[in-house]
């Protein structure tokens, strides 16, 4: 089948193609223009922009934590879309089925789930596979498993932890490897209530750092492409902008990726100590091209926040609205789930500031990725409210009417003028995460690409017209017309298969045997447990 | 061998399938209760979702205990793997049910290697001359009691004396358990929605929240099914809800009052139940007027019902996941004797082509 999208502006900053013209799709990929070719079916497109299908780098769209959320909080998510059901469970409120399509519906074509579990893969590859239309991926979390943190106490050779790394990526079919308040989980266990960067696991006696750097050169000699993506202390505290920036020099060269860099924007000036570091941390990034980081940003309202840093959700139970909590000791980081409201008062301005600075001061946008942490920040829901905030200064200043002006004094956004091209946002949130990813197919228009390709219609109203596409093609199939799904498919989940150490298997093995009283198998999955054909893609590693 | 039978007379599998679907298509009340694995539970919410039905776990009641103490209250757990491993204390709360049995004998034959002391203590709250699992090596574990009290009363008066608070009934060897508290690094109580009413629930995790004030502790989970808990996740990821969730109006609401499936049959409300579940059980009593569908692992076809499907028995006669609660997550078992019986994801799909012309998204 071949398909010509007609007379549209298309935006495709890898190709260097910024144009007025047509793109054409054979089947499931992006081709050239056949010579004198007739096109099967023809999408007019004039009046709209046409980009890559968009890539959502970290999203806690499923596994263990985000389901248990839904559980604490059957009120969050009681359906209000009182409408004929067009999709199958599509007016499941917060269900895997309702993520694939809202995500299709505003052009997105991949997501990735930043907190997989190790223990828990099997359940989050079940709970990805039954998310439609889009592809998935994961990243596995390594860094408070006794196994890790025993090997780096006996210093183990790095090659051996390079073996348990790659391991634990090819079991649990993930694409990269990430870091979750390195050691806290494991300290919080032995009663530990603070965690930074130079702190030690008691019964370790290794640091917070020594496990970052570890994990980070691992990833780096194993080539896995994305780097280590790493949630750093102190999440959420007054000060925390010292600890980003201890982070961020500890990368010393090598890649290493932030996430949710708003929740460490946080200085201690001001009357309530807590204050803007946006400008500061923005700088750090700046001066430092190993680092990427992503956002994380803050939109109000009723939210929940999911995570596996335990030792910190453990510590904002205080702050939990409604008042319920689950939190949870896992083999590994565990995690907890506070539900939140944020307010447009002080703090919640703060916030809102600091994470629209970082966007707007951050110069590359091939080192700044497009997120709210979903949900801790806010729901995705929230991004065309968001694109139209970085894209307009009018928007943002219309916004900053409504909210604390303590706190927006103590900020530099309204002294920001810059205003985000549609070019910077199909690198911030195409090119680049596909980059970073090394997803080689997709991000970009080129011939060749896979045909995942979001148009959209230009409106006065940023939002409405990122927020409802006008076409969205996935793999090739029209998936989206006029911002309503009108094909339901199955993406596939992206992952890695980094060669395994058979003699690495036999200690786990054993480890396992010993300490926990099972065999690996328990553990172990076969790809035919997702009830899906073909569940997973294959990426390949850096030679 | 016969696999399906329309009443009592054995029938094509396609024909049964297409009996089932008819009745299906015409119920105005339809109710499912399962007992099933992971793919089974998805089918059949898939299907209620076409049918409009209410579903619910095949014996429900111990279940929605345990989901109402996470969507009510939440809760403070840990990890079976960590409890082995970490635990010094472990606090039986209340009867376990028998599946568990076998985890609890082998926390008393091991000792905990994360934690300094590698030494492990038992106790136990519930009333004198509560059933026990056997611990190993003749170990015995501290009863804690209020005499005949309730579970719920007997957590109550222990927390209040752990506050340091009077208690018209003191708890029975309190100050033993005071002791071990404050040498215990990490105790572990394990619970469970089996024998334990909500209230009680709710007040063990009321002294956990207490004792994390100071130092660490948490409650392991011991669901009062594994397949109930497992079907209670995979609804939620495919409706945002638990089980006692239906879809009378077209989308979920969870409701677990007036989505308790037994309820609704005792009550009349339902005009057919499609009960899920290899293993052959004690039925409710059939109402007159309601239909009733069976897939059970069977050689005959099941007294009163207009419909009987055999299906097979997840990790025996097919490949599954299911959840356990040995690791605290979703787990792929192979089949022990691959038999030619069909999964009841399987049927479910079968009868939902012949009642819908979309396939099934699961
Ligand atoms: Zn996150």
């Amino acid at each position: 089948m071949l398909t010509k999208i007609a007379g549209g502006d298309i935006i495709d900053p890898v190709n260097g193609r910024l144009d007025k013209g047509d793109l054409w799709i054979k089947d499931d990929k992006i081709v050239p223009a056949p010579a004198g070719g007739a096109a099967d079916r023809t999408i007019e497109a004039s009046g709209c922009i046409v980009m890559a299908g968009a890539i959502d780098i970290h999203s806690h769209i499923g596994g263990g934590n985000v389901n248990t959320a839904r559980l604490l909080l059957p009120e969050q998510h009681a359906a209000h879309q009182l409408r004929p059901a067009m999709t199958p469970l599509s007016n499941a409120g917060w269900s895997t089925f309702q993520t694939g399509c809202l995500y299709a519906k505003m052009g997105f074509t991949t997501v990735v789930e930043p907190a997989m579990s190790p223990g828990a893969a099997l359940h989050t590859h079940l709970e990805l596979a039954d998310i439609p239309i889009i592809d998935k991926a994961t990243l596995a979390i390594l860094g408070n498993d006794d196994f890790l943190l025993s090997m780096i106490r006996d210093d183990a050779p790095q090659t051996m932890i390079e073996d348990y790394v790659a391991w634990t990526v090819a079991s649990t079919r993930a694409l990269g490897v990430k870091v979750i308040n390195a050691g806290a989980a494991a300290a919080f266990k032995e009663n530990v209530r603070t965690f930074s960067l130079d702190d030690v696991v008691p019964s370790y006696g290794v640091s917070s750092r020594k496990i970052v750097k570890t994990l980070q050169a691992a990833v780096d000699n194993l080539g896995l492409p994305h780097p280590l993506h790493v949630h750093c202390n102190n999440l959420g505290s007054p000060g925390s902008a010292d600890t980003a920036a201890a982070t961020i020099a500890a990368a010393d060269g090598l890649p290493l990726h932030l996430a949710h860099l708003q929740f460490y924007g946080y200085g201690t000036e001001g009357k309530r100590g807590f204050s803007s570091a946006a400008a500061r941390l923005a700088e750090l990034v700046n001066a430092t091209p190993e680092v990427t980081i992503d956002i994380g940003q803050v939109m109000f309202g009723q939210t929940v926040t999911v995570s596996s840093d335990v030792m910190r959700q453990f510590s904002a139970r205080g702050s939990a609205h409604p008042k319920k909590t689950v939190i949870h000791d896992g083999d590994g980081n565990g995690g907890g789930i506070v539900p939140y409201s944020y307010g447009k008062d002080f703090y919640g301005t703060m916030q809102w500031a600091i994470g629209l600075e970082l966007f707007l001061l951050i110069d590359d946008p091939w080192r700044v990725f497009f997120t709210t942490d979903h949900p801790n920040g806010a729901p995705f829901t929230a991004y065309p409210a968001l694109f139209e905030l970085l894209m307009s200064r009018e928007a943002r200043t219309e916004m900053a009417a409504g909210l604390s002006r303590s706190a927006l004094a103590l900020s530099t956004l309204a002294a920001i003028d810059r205003e985000y091209t549609f070019e910077e946002i199909a690198i911030m949130t195409r090119a680049a995460p596909a980059k970073l990813l090394g997803l080689t197919d997709r991000g970009h228009l080129g011939a060749g690409a896979t045909a995942d390709v979001a148009v959209y219609r230009r409106d006065r109203s940023i939002a409405k017209m990122l927020g409802e596409a006008a076409y969205v093609f996935k793999d090739g199939d029209l998936v989206v017309q006029d911002g309503e799904i009108i094909h339901y498919r199955w993406g596939k989940a992206l992952r890695l298969k980094p060669p395994v150490d058979k003699a690495m298997v036999r200690r786990l093995e054993d480890y396992h045997q010993q300490r926990y009283g099972l065999s690996l198998d328990w553990f172990n999955f076969p790809d035919s447990a997702i009830a899906r054909e073909q569940p997973f893609g294959e990426v390949p590693c850096r030679t | 061998m016969a696999v399906a039978w329309i009443g009592n007379r054995e029938a094509l599998i396609e024909h049964a399938a297409a009996h089932a679907a008819s009745l299906l298509s015409s119920s105005r009340c339809p109710v499912f209760s399962f007992d099933t694995d992971i793919d089974g539970t998805r089918a059949a919410i898939a299907l209620a979702e076409r049918a409009g039905a209410a579903y619910d776990h095949a014996d429900g009641a111990a279940l929605a205990r345990e989901t109402a103490l996470f969507t009510d209250k939440g809760a403070m757990t840990v990890a079976p793997g960590e409890t082995r491993r970490r635990a010094d204390v472990v606090v039986i709360v209340g009867e376990l049910p028998r599946i568990h049995h076998g985890l609890v004998g082998e926390l008393a034959g091991t000792v905990p290697d994360l934690s300094t002391g590698n030494q492990r203590a038992f106790f136990v709250v519930g009333p004198n001359g509560m059933s026990m699992p056997p611990l190993n090596g003749g170990r015995k574990a501290t009863q804690l009691s209020c005499g005949q009290a309730s579970l719920a009363a007997t957590l109550a008066a222990l927390r209040a004396q752990y506050k340091g608070r009077r208690t018209s009934q003191p708890v029975s060897n309190f100050n033993d358990f005071a002791k071990a508290l404050a040498a215990a690094h990490f105790p572990v109580f394990l619970f469970s929605g089996h024998a334990a009413e909500g209230l009680a629930l709710e007040m063990l995790q009321g002294l956990i929240a207490d004792l994390n004030r100071k130092s660490r502790a948490s409650g392991l989970y011991l669901p009062a099914s594994e397949n109930g808990w497992g079907s209670a996740l995979a609804s939620a990821w495919m409706t945002g809800f638990p089980l006692r969730t239906g879809f009378a109006r077209g989308l979920p609401e969870f409701d677990p009052w007036r989505c308790d499936v037994e309820r609704m049959i005792a009550a009349g409300e339902a005009d057919l139940h499609l009960r899920i579940s290899a293993a052959t059980a004690q039925l409710q009593k059939k109402r007159a007027r309601m239909a009733l569908i069976v897939l059970t692992k069977t050689e005959k076809p099941v007294a009163g019902a207009a419909v009987t499907m055999a299906i097979g028995e997840a990790g025996v006669d097919h490949d599954a996941v299911v959840y356990s609660s040995r690791t605290g997550s979703l787990r792929s078992i192979d089949a022990q004797a691959d038999s030619q019986l069909p999964s009841a994801a399987t049927i479910i799909r079968l009868i939902a082509t012949h009642a819908f012309a979309e396939a099934l998204p699961c």
